[in-house]
């Protein structure tokens, strides 16, 4: 089985101890504690020593998703006071203002592909230019921000291609067209088992759908039945043509 | 290609350098227009790089996104602003210059649904078109597009032929060519012949050129990838690089597409310098702006030129030659070689 865990964000908007508590029910290994805002972020890195975390096998830090220079430099200094270096940061390449800050995590820092309101960072291409200049870094792949872009999952296929060796953690949810994370639908999964092949198994998949705490297994249920362990080769994972789609 | 066969297709390079201006002169017009929803889309010569004196502009404000009413009043914006640049409206079928949606052309491919305006649009989208600003919506539309074509082709991967070639594509093309032939023959009967010469000989010329990149595109699925691409890509029915692949290779204008494959052959130079030195002057007829003794440009004279004077007339009789030429050489290149190229057109693109 996959390694599978859920972002506190999802689960709990902005109260990752209250996401923390409601996930505790659920046989989850892995984990990502998310401050999107960044007036978040510091509470969360100063209270991390204090987080029960044993349960967990995997733990990432997802960074806020927008700040000024100014707010950079601190938000670097805390991440680099508070953080454990195994954990991945998380980070939105949009975001950036001066990479040199960040090249200090080398591959601790995993660049998130993004969605379609962004002017970068959502292909290959555009990924090129960052991992150009944080050449150390690591890569979360968002499946579903890979499908808002383009639904024939050919991006997601040409980003896993490129990408594969910097992979660490991928990203999963249905990301609608006003770019909130939803729960898979069926269409998402078909999409997403196209390209499944391609994640290897030990990869750990964190969870983004927005899900009441009673939808928690179902959503986990559902991001399995779309992102089955990886056949030996990359196979095709939509319904065979000649069947009906069921 | 032009320094393999020591040619200097001017025309050609004048045509290219003239098209690359007015994309640019288009996308400072439209600047504001497009979004991550909505891309312009240019098609025709604009398209082709081929665009001369006295081309049509056709476009349309290609939507893969949400219902937005706005949408439409964009589609006027731009008509207006290309007016304000003096472009000649798209031809009267009503197939351009307004909005299309990439739902129609993903999910209705055959069938009733699929009308001639859809087709043409979705061929044309694969086999000519540019984007002027926001790639996004144009991008996602080709690749389900093809998406389409190459998943749900299984002899692509199921079949147990020599060749990988995605015949559900290619029969749309070839359709799209037949298509176009008969409506040759309805608009001619529709118009009461207004416009045969320019349209017969566009028919002859670059009309069956864009058919022939077409099936090179599909062909390349093949003949571009190296054994070990088809052994990962159709081994394990990996759709998404093929998809790739054939966007890539169609993003080439026509022209290009077709040269660069014609460059592996040697054997076939002659007739491939053949081929590109008529469609040369084609395109110089087409631009040339001198006029003749009636005061019309030759492009105009044929474009008015009655039914009834065809054979007689001198410009009429010297295209229909550059036409017969093209013929010949496609001919030499596609039907009487001994080349795979040749095998294959006969086995894919005629039976």
């Amino acid at each position: 089985m996959r390694p599978i865990g859920f972002s506190t964000g999802a689960i709990a908007y902005a109260d990752f101890k209250q996401a923390l508590e409601l996930l505790r029910g659920e046989v989850l290994t892995c984990v990502e504690l998310s401050a999107l805002r960044f007036q978040e972020a510091q509470p969360l890195l100063r209270g991390i020593r204090e987080l029960d975390l044993t349960r967990y096998s995997y733990v990432s830090f997802h960074a806020p998703s927008s700040f000024d220079p100014e707010q950079e430099k601190v938000l670097v200094n805390q991440l680099r006071e508070h953080l454990p270096p195994n954990w991945p940061i998380i980070l939105h390449p949009d975001t950036i203002h001066d990479q040199s800050l960040w090249r200090h995590f080398k591959s601790q820092l995993a660049i998130e592909n993004m969605d379609q309101r962004k002017l970068g960072g959502r292909t290959v291409e555009e990924l090129a230019v960052v991992f150009d200049q944080l050449p150390e870094a690591t890569f979360c792949f968002d499946i579903g921000h890979a499908r808002q872009c383009d639904t024939s999952m050919t991006e997601a296929y040409r980003m896993l291609r490129a990408f594969q060796r910097r992979l660490v953690q991928v990203h999963v949810s249905e990301v609608n067209s006003s770019s909130q994370h939803d729960p898979v639908s069926y269409a998402a999964q078909i999409s997403f088992r196209e390209v499944s092949g391609l994640i290897p198994a030990k990869i750990p998949l964190i969870v983004e759908s927005r899900v009441i705490s009673t939808e928690i297994g179902r959503e986990i249920r559902r991001v399995f039945e779309a992102l089955p362990e990886p056949a030996p080769a990359c196979a095709s994972a939509r319904p065979q043509v000649c069947q009906p789609y069921v | 290609m032009a320094g393999k066969v020591g040619q200097d297709w001017r025309y050609l390079a004048a045509a290219q350098e003239r098209t690359v201006k007015e994309r640019r002169k288009f996308q400072s017009a439209l600047r504001d227009l497009d979004g991550a929803d909505s891309s312009i889309v240019v098609f025709g010569s604009l398209g082709r790089d081929e665009f001369t004196p006295g081309s049509d502009v056709d476009w349309t404000l290609l939507v893969d996104g949400i219902a937005d009413p706005a949408h439409f009043d964009t589609a006027l914006e731009i008509r207006r602003r290309l007016k304000e640049l003096g472009h000649t409206p798209p031809g009267r079928e009503g197939v351009f210059g307004n909005l299309a949606f990439s739902h129609n052309l993903i999910h209705q491919i055959g069938g009733e649904d699929d009308s001639n305006s859809n087709t043409t649009r979705r061929i044309l989208l694969l086999l000519e078109s540019q984007v002027i600003g926001r790639r996004d919506a144009h991008q996602r539309t080709l690749h389900n597009i093809l998406h389409r074509y190459l998943y749900e082709d299984r002899g692509l991967w199921y079949g147990s032929g020599e060749f990988r070639i995605p015949r559900f594509l290619l029969n749309d093309i070839v359709r799209y060519w037949r298509t176009m032939a008969v409506d040759f023959a309805y608009k001619q009967r529709t118009r009461g012949n207004e416009g045969f010469a320019l349209r017969n000989i566009k028919l002859r010329i670059s009309r069956k050129l864009i058919f022939i990149s077409g099936m090179m595109a599909c062909f390349s699925c093949h003949m571009d990838l190296t054994s070990e691409e088809k052994e990962l890509f159709y081994g394990s029915k990996a759709v998404q690089p093929v998809v790739d692949h054939l966007q890539k290779t169609l993003t080439l204008p026509p022209l290009q597409l077709i040269a660069r494959v014609l460059l592996k052959y040697e054997e076939l130079w002659p007739a491939a310098s053949a081929l590109f030195s008529t469609y040369d002057k084609f395109i110089g007829i087409l631009a040339d702006e001198s006029p003749l003794s009636n005061g019309k440009t030759r492009r105009k004279h044929l474009d008015e030129l009655p039914f009834e004077d065809l054979e007689d007339d001198e410009v009429f009789r010297e295209v229909r030659e550059l036409s017969h030429r093209f013929r010949d050489a496609v001919h030499d290149i596609f039907l009487r070689s001994k080349t795979d190229l040749s095998r294959l057109t006969i086995e894919y693109g005629v039976f």
